[in-house]
């Protein structure tokens, strides 16, 4: 296989683009163009794909976390607010 | 999820700012619990996220005059108590004490005994993701917090961690991908 300098010069400088770009392209803060150039780079990095669907598990399970319910939490602050407030 | 509707919040501060003690009585009803779920995850134990819940209420009132009405007040609420969280956390690093890295503060630990399979890997990923979340120091920990877990605009987490929306984003890429990194072997094993 023919080694192509350019070639491999420019993907991996798309490949940290795109890396630094994952969670804008995930929150949609990428403009159109920035969109597309996310886009085209993530179709032929299997790295970056995978990157990508993986963070996104990750904060689809995170937005399912959810808080502790502590029902008892409020009363607590209102006495100390009574006594020292 | 929001506590209070902006509305409501808006008039009940404009009470308060004017001393009036029960509309404050009001706002802590309404976001005590809300805020304490947020502090459980950047302190040590119940206890603990119960006095830094208090006493970021108490600072609130103390300073509700200085209180400016350009954020929500529950995003203002949200920047007492982390700065709160992170006082203590120093003063436990100056004593030599871990910044609550243990699972003692975890909320929820599941009972799987008699679980199936998927129920046992949704816990595993649960815990997982807490312990991820709360190995990042504080600084990394908190926007990930206030955006991914209690669901903050950008900009409302911003604020209450008093920094840029560049500088901002910037620590919540990293804090994203250090906790994506943490669960890499979780979803190796899904691939398989």
């Amino acid at each position: 296989m023919k080694y192509r300098p350019l070639r491999n010069f420019r993907f991996m400088r798309e490949h940290r683009w795109s890396s630094d770009h994952l969670s804008d392209y995930i929150d949609h803060e990428l403009e159109v163009v920035e969109r597309e150039r996310f886009e085209a780079h993530i179709s032929v990095c299997p790295e970056c794909h995978r990157l990508l669907a993986t963070l996104r598990r990750t904060l689809e399970s995170l937005r399912d976390l959810g808080g502790t319910t502590a029902p008892s939490v409020a009363d607590g602050v209102l006495r100390r607010f009574r006594e020292q407030g | 999820m929001r506590p209070v509707s902006a509305e409501t919040e808006m008039v009940l501060v404009d009470k308060a700012r004017s001393g009036d003690r029960l509309a404050f009585e009001e706002l802590i009803r309404r976001s005590a619990e809300q805020l304490y779920a947020v502090v459980l995850r950047f302190v040590a134990d119940d206890d603990e996220a119960r006095e830094v819940t208090q006493d970021a209420f108490l600072r609130a009132w103390r300073s509700i005059g200085s209180f400016e009405g350009r954020s929500r007040f529950f995003t203002w609420l949200y920047r007492i108590a982390i700065n709160e969280a992170k006082r203590r956390a120093e003063k436990h690093a100056m004593a030599g004490q871990p910044e609550s890295l243990d699972a003692k503060g975890i909320p929820d630990a599941p009972d799987w005994s008699e679980a199936p399979q998927a129920r046992f890997e949704q816990a595993e990923l649960r815990d997982a993701l807490e312990v991820a979340v709360r190995s990042l120091p504080l600084t990394y920990r908190a926007p990930i917090i206030l955006c991914d877990i209690e669901g903050l605009s950008t900009s409302e987490a911003a604020a209450a961690m008093e920094l840029s929306e560049p500088a901002f984003k910037s620590r919540l890429h990293r804090a994203r991908l250090s906790v994506r990194a943490s669960l890499d072997h979780y979803f190796l094993e899904q691939e398989r």
